[in-house]
C-alpha cells in the first residue's frame, strides 16, 4: 500500500484514485513496465492496477500472466489477441469488443513476462480471485495461499471471508486464515488464541504451523544469553554425538579439529620420507595406536594440522553447552505451541491407532474370505487342498475375462461374483471326483496330489494369460476413500471387502446352522462313519464341502483382484497366509477361522506399524509367533472336544 | 558295521559299486583327465544331482520311514549352502582386497582390511559392517562346523517344540512349510546380514586354488559330492536297518501303538529329523559351490515340496527310490526346461515344452500319487520280484 501511494506520488499529474480511468490509460502511464516487466519494477505497476478497483483489472493479469497480451508497435497500446485461421483479431482491453481485424502479426509484440514477474502477477491477481464469482477460482485462490503462507495475504484473505457464499469454502479460509494469524499475528495475544485454536487441527497443513512456530536451531554458547528461547538442552553423547558437538564448538572456538580415523593413513602416506613418517618406519605403522604417534610426531614438528585428543574433547565439552533455541522469541507462544502440539500429537495418536485397527479388520476380512474355503474342507475331509489358492486365481481370473466381454464395471461385478463361484465349484468337484476322493486314506499324499494340481493350474494360467498382471478394475463408486478425519481414511474397495466377508460368514452359518446340507456336514466333521450309518451319504456330502470350499475361494478371487493385481501367482501370496489362518483359528469351525484371520490380521498389522519399512520382517515374525502359539494350542483357538476331535 | 550289515542289506553294495563305477565313467569322460566327452558345465550338473539325491534320501528316510512330510528339507539344504558361502565369499574377497592393499606404503591395519571386505561384500546392499553372523567367516574349519551345527540345532528347536505338543501329520508339514516361509522371507531382507535378495555369488572361485582350472576344481567337487552320497547313503541304510529301524517304521505306521508299547516316540522323530537336516546341510554345502551362487529364492517353500516330489515319484520308503526319482525328474526337467525336448506341431497350437512341462510335472505327479503310490522304486521292486 505504502509503495502505491508512492507511486502515485512520483506520478504527480495521476488522477486522484477513483477518478473514472480506463485499464488502457493507467497501463499506458507504465508503458514500458508492462511491455517489458522485470521483477524489480512490476510492483508498481500491480500496485496501481490493484488501486484502480475496475473490474478488468483480474481478466487483464491472467491474460498478462499466460503471455495473451500484446502491444501494437505503431502507438504502444495494449490488446489481447484472438486468432482464427490466418486472420489475428486484437481485443480491446475493455470492453472485450474486438479493435481491429487481419492485423499484420509482425506488427504486434508479445509480452512474456518471466518466471519472477508471472510469480508477482499471481500473487497479485489472488486477491480479484478470492472474491471472484466462480467458485472453483476462489478455492484455486486459497490452495495458492495455504501453499506458501505469506504475512500479506492475511488482510485480502480477511477482506474476502465475510462475502464468501459457501459455507465450507469459509470454513477453508476461516482455517487458513487462523493458520496465518498463528504464524504472523501482530500481537503475542492473538498469536497464542489462533495456536490455542490448531489444537482440534489433525490437518496435515495445521500440524505444519505448529511445527514452523516451532522450528529451532542448534546454537553453541558458554553461557545461555537470557534472551535466547532455549527449546532443551543437548548433552553430547546421548543427544547428539560427541563429534559433531566437538565440531560445531571446534568451528566456533578455534580448537583443533577432529582427525576422521580414515583420513590418517592418507595424511601419513603424504609425509612419507625415506620410509619413515614421523620417524617410525612406515611398514612397522599397522596399528591405530602407533600410526596415531607417527600423526602427533608430525603435528608437533608443525607438518600436518594438530589433532583433537580425547582429553582436549572432553576438556572443551566441559566448557560449552549446546542447546536448541526457538527461532520465535517469544517464550509465551512457543509455551502455547508446544501444548497445543502436545494436545494435537495425542490426537493423531489415538486417531492412527483407530486406523491401524480398521486396516486390520480389513485385512482380517480378506484372510477370512481366503481361508474359510480351505477350513470347511480342511474340517470335513481332513485333506489339505495346496490348489485352494490357484482356486482364489482362477476367480480372479473368471473377473478379468468378465470384464473383457461386459464393459460396464458394475454389471461385470455383478456377472463375476456368482460367475467365479460357479467356475471354481465346478472345478472343486471335479478335483474331488477324480483326485482326492481316491486318497481319503492317505492325507499327506493329497497334499502332493492337490501340489501337483496347483502347480499344473499355476502353470496353466501364465500360458493363457501370459506372466504380466492383469486388472481387475473396481466400478466407480467404489474408488476412494471413507475419509472419517484427517487421519482416519478407509477405502471403499476395503469396506465392499469387508461386508463381503460379513456376508459370507452369515451365508456360512446360515448353510451350517440352518439346513439339510449344513446338519449333514457337521455330521460328517464330527464323525464320518457314525453319519454314515445314519443314512448319511458322505461321498455326497464331501464332493458338495468341497465345491463349497471352492467356490468361496472363487469369491475371495474377485474380491483380492479388486486391489490387487491379477498374477498367476497371486494365489500362492495367499496360501500360506491361509493355512496360518486355519491352523491358528481350529479346524472345521466357522468361529475359529474368524477368530484366526482376525488375530493374523491384527497382528500382521500390529508388526508392521512397528517396523513400517519391513513388511517381509512382519511376515517373519508373524510366522515365527505362529510356530510358537502352535506349541500353547495346538489345535487352534477353536478347538473341537471329545471324540469329535479325534487324532 | 560288520559284514552281516552288508550281508543283510545286498543293494547298499550294489548303489556304491553303481555309484563308483559312474563316477569313474564319468571321470574318464570328463575334460579334467580325458577325452573331454563330459563337458565341465555337465559335471558340475553331475555333482549337483548327486548332491540333491543326498538331500533326497535325507527327505526319504524323514518322510519315507519315519512318516514325518517335511516340508523344510531344502531350507536346511540353503543353510548349509549359505554357511559354506560365507565362508567363500569372505576369503575369495579377502584375497582380492588384500592384492589391491599389498603396494601401499603404509601397511593396512586388520580393521582396514576388514572393512574393506565388509564393503566389497555388502556394498550392494549399502551396508559397510560386517554382520555379526560373520563372526567365523574368516575360517574354514568354524564356517565347516556352521554347517552341521547351525541346521542341526535349528531342525533340533525346532522339532523339539512340534514333536513335544504332538504336532502331526498335514499340520506338522503346513508347521515346516512356515518355517521355510519365515526363512525365505528373512533372507529376502537387505538387513538380514546376508546380502538380501542378491545371494551369496562367486561361490565356484575356491580361494587358495585360482590358479587350479575349472574343470579339476569341478571334478573334485564331483567326487566329493559321490563320496558324501556314498557315506550319507551307507548312513541311513544303517539307521534304517535293525531294532531302530522297526521303530521308526513302526512310528509312521501307528505312532499311538508305538507310544503305548514304551518308546519315546519324540526322541526318536527327533532323531531322524535332526539328523536328516544335518545330512541336508551338508549335500548343500557340497552343491552351492558348484552352482556358484545361492540367494534366498532357492529355499523358498516350493523347493521343499519339489523335493518331496522328487522322493514320492522315486518310490517312498527304499532309499535307491529317492535317488531314482531325483536323477529322473531333475534330469527330465533340465531336458524339457533347456529346449531338448521337441516342440508338438497340433496344426492349431504349438506345444513349446518350456511353458508345458510344470504342467506335466504337476499331472504326473497326480498321477503317481493316484496310480503308482509306490513310485519308480515300486516298478523295480516288481521286476526284482517276478525274477526271484
Amino acid at each position: 500500500m505504502l509503495r502505491a501511494l508512492l507511486a502515485a506520488l512520483l506520478f504527480a499529474w495521476l488522477p486522484a484514485p477513483g477518478f473514472a480511468q480506463d485499464l488502457q490509460s493507467i497501463l499506458q502511464e507504465h508503458q514500458a513496465e508492462v511491455a517489458k516487466p522485470s521483477r524489480g519494477t512490476v510492483g508498481p505497476v500491480l500496485e496501481a492496477l490493484s488501486a484502480s478497483g475496475l473490474p478488468e483489472v483480474p481478466r487483464f493479469l491472467e491474460r498478462w500472466q499466460d503471455k495473451n497480451v500484446y502491444t501494437r508497435e505503431e502507438d504502444g497500446l495494449f490488446f489481447y489477441v484472438e486468432q482464427t485461421g490466418d486472420t489475428v483479431t486484437l481485443i480491446d482491453l475493455g470492453t472485450g469488443e474486438p479493435a481491429q481485424t487481419a492485423v499484420d502479426p509482425d506488427a504486434l509484440n508479445q509480452i512474456k513476462p518471466n518466471g519472477g514477474v508471472r510469480r508477482a502477477i499471481a500473487e497479485a491477481l489472488v486477491q480479484f480471485q478470492l472474491s471472484d464469482p466462480d467458485i472453483t477460482r476462489r478455492a484455486g485462490a486459497v490452495d495458492a495461499i495455504a501453499r506458501g503462507l505469506d504475512p500479506s495475504q492475511i488482510a485480502p484473505l480477511a477482506a474476502s471471508i465475510d462475502g464468501e457464499p459457501d459455507a465450507a469454502l469459509k470454513l477453508r479460509k476461516q482455517r487458513l486464515l487462523n493458520y496465518l494469524a498463528a504464524r504472523f499475528g501482530t500481537t503475542p495475544e492473538a498469536r497464542i488464541a489462533a495456536i490455542r485454536a490448531l489444537s482440534s487441527d489433525l490437518s496435515v497443513d495445521g500440524r505444519a504451523v505448529l511445527s514452523q512456530v516451532l522450528t529451532t536451531t542448534t546454537e553453541i554458547a558458554q553461557e545461555i544469553p537470557a534472551s535466547a528461547n532455549v527449546a532443551r538442552i543437548l548433552t553430547p553423547g546421548t543427544d547428539l554425538p560427541e563429534a559433531e558437538a566437538y565440531a560445531m564448538i571446534a568451528a566456533k572456538a578455534g580448537a583443533p579439529a577432529i582427525i576422521d580415523p580414515t583420513r590418517i593413513r592418507p595424511t601419513l602416506e603424504t609425509h612419507v620420507e625415506n620410509g619413515k613418517a614421523g620417524g617410525m618406519p612406515a611398514a612397522q605403522l599397522t596399528t591405530p595406536e602407533a600410526r596415531l604417534r607417527a600423526y602427533d610426531a608430525l603435528a608437533a614438528a608443525g607438518k600436518v594440522p594438530p589433532r583433537a585428543t580425547p582429553e582436549i574433547i572432553a576438556e572443551t565439552l566441559a566448557g560449552w553447552t549446546i542447546y536448541d533455541a526457538y527461532d520465535e522469541p517469544d517464550a509465551t507462544i512457543t509455551d502455547a505451541a508446544e501444548v497445543t502440539q502436545a494436545a494435537v500429537q495425542s490426537r493423531v495418536a489415538v486417531s492412527q491407532a483407530a486406523d491401524l485397527g480398521l486396516d486390520a479388520i480389513s485385512l482380517a476380512s480378506i484372510y477370512f474370505l481366503a481361508a474359510i474355503g480351505l477350513a470347511i474342507t480342511f474340517g470335513v475331509m481332513g485333506v489339505i487342498n495346496m490348489a485352494h489358492g490357484e482356486f482364489i486365481m482362477m476367480g480372479a481370473y473368471t473377473g478379468y475375462v468378465v470384464q473383457l466381454f461386459i464393459p460396464d464395471y458394475t454389471l461385470s461385478l455383478v456377472v463375476a461374483l456368482p460367475l467365479a463361484f460357479a467356475v471354481t465349484f465346478g472345478a472343486g468337484v471335479a478335483m474331488e471326483r477324480l483326485v482326492i476322493r481316491w486318497l481319503y486314506d492317505r492325507p499327506l499324499e493329497t497334499l502332493l496330489a492337490t501340489f501337483g494340481v496347483s502347480i499344473a493350474l499355476q502353470q496353466l494360467a501364465k500360458n493363457i494369460f501370459g506372466t504380466q498382471a492383469r486388472p481387475l478394475t473396481s466400478p466407480g463408486w467404489l474408488d476412494g476413500a471413507w475419509q472419517i478425519n484427517d487421519v482416519i481414511a478407509i477405502s471403499y474397495i476395503r469396506i465392499a471387502i469387508f461386508v463381503l466377508a460379513l456376508l459370507f460368514l452369515g451365508l456360512l452359518l446360515f448353510i451350517l446352522k440352518r439346513t439339510r446340507l449344513g446338519l449333514e456336514v457337521r455330521a460328517v466333521t464330527q464323525n464320518p462313519r457314525m453319519a454314515a450309518s445314519m443314512g448319511i451319504n458322505p461321498d455326497r456330502i464331501k464332493m458338495m464341502t468341497f465345491g463349497l470350499g471352492s467356490g468361496i475361494a472363487g469369491i475371495a478371487g474377485v474380491a483380492i483382484g479388486l486391489y490387487a493385481k491379477v498374477t498367476s501367482e497371486m494365489g500362492a501370496d495367499y496360501i500360506v497366509q491361509s493355512f496360518m489362518t486355519v491352523v491358528v483359528g481350529g479346524v472345521g469351525n466357522v468361529w475359529g477361522t474368524l477368530a484366526g484371520a482376525f488375530m493374523i490380521g491384527t497382528l500382521q498389522k500390529g508388526i508392521e506399524f512397528f517396523n513400517p519399512s519391513n513388511t517381509l520382517a512382519a511376515q517373519t515374525y508373524m510366522i515365527l509367533f505362529i510356530i510358537l502359539f502352535i506349541q500353547f494350542r495346538p489345535k487352534g483357538i477353536v478347538a473341537l472336544k471329545g471324540r469329535a476331535a479325534g487324532d | 558295521m560288520n559284514r552281516s550289515f552288508f550281508a543283510k542289506n545286498p543293494s547298499i553294495l550294489w548303489f556304491i559299486a553303481l555309484l563308483g563305477l559312474f563316477t569313474l565313467g564319468v571321470t574318464l569322460l570328463s575334460e579334467a583327465t580325458g577325452t573331454g566327452l563330459i563337458s565341465t558345465s555337465f559335471v558340475k550338473t553331475l555333482g549337483k544331482t548327486l548332491c540333491l539325491c543326498l538331500v533326497a534320501i535325507a527327505m526319504d528316510v524323514v518322510w519315507g520311514y519315519c512318516g514325518i512330510l517335511s516340508l523344510g528339507h531344502f531350507a536346511f539344504f540353503g543353510i548349509g549352502g549359505y554357511a559354506i558361502g560365507m565362508w567363500l565369499m569372505y576369503a575369495r574377497t579377502e584375497v582380492i582386497v588384500s592384492a589391491s592393499m599389498a603396494n601401499q606404503v603404509i601397511p593396512p591395519s586388520a580393521t582396514e582390511v576388514s572393512d574393506a571386505i565388509a564393503s566389497q561384500i555388502f556394498g550392494v546392499v549399502g551396508a559397510s559392517e560386517l554382520p555379526t553372523i560373520w563372526s567365523f567367516a574368516h575360517s574354514l574349519p568354524l564356517q565347516l562346523l556352521m554347517v552341521v551345527l547351525i541346521p542341526g540345532l535349528l531342525a533340533l528347536v525346532f522339532g523339539w517344540l512340534a514333536f513335544r505338543s504332538r504336532v502331526t501329520g498335514v499340520y506338522l508339514s503346513i508347521l515346516t512349510q512356515a518355517m521355510t516361509l519365515a526363512l525365505s522371507l528373512y533372507l529376502f531382507q537387505n538387513d538380514s546380514g546376508l546380502r538380501g535378495n542378491n545371494g551369496l555369488s562367486g561361490l565356484q572361485n575356491i580361494p587358495g586354488f585360482e590358479s587350479t582350472p575349472q574343470s579339476l576344481v569341478s571334478m573334485a567337487f564331483f567326487w566329493a559330492s559321490a563320496l558324501a552320497l556314498a557315506i550319507g547313503y551307507i548312513l541311513f541304510a544303517f539307521v534304517i536297518s535293525g531294532k531302530m529301524g522297526s521303530v521308526i517304521r513302526a512310528i509312521r505306521d501307528n505312532e499311538t501303538r508305538v507310544r503305548f508299547l514304551g518308546y519315546h516316540v519324540e526322541s526318536y522323530k527327533l532323531f531322524v529329523f535332526t539328523l536328516t537336516a544335518i545330512v541336508a546341510g551338508i549335500a548343500g554345502a557340497l552343491y552351492y559351490p558348484q552352482a556358484g551362487i545361492i540367494n534366498p529364492a532357492e529355499i523358498a517353500p516350493i523347493a521343499s515340496i519339489y523335493l518331496a516330489v522328487w522322493v514320492a515319484i522315486g518310490g517312498r520308503g527304499r532309499l535307491y527310490g529317492a535317488v531314482l526319482g531325483t536323477v529322473a525328474v531333475t534330469l527330465a526337467s533340465s531336458w524339457f526346461t533347456g529346449g531338448g525336448a521337441p516342440d508338438i506341431n497340433l496344426g492349431f497350437y504349438t506345444i513349446k515344452w518350456t511353458d508345458w512341462w510344470l504342467v506335466l510335472l504337476g499331472l504326473s505327479f497326480v498321477a503317481v500319487t493316484l496310480f503308482a503310490p509306490q513310485g519308480i522304486g515300486g516298478l523295480v521292486d516288481k521286476l526284482v520280484r517276478k525274477k526271484a
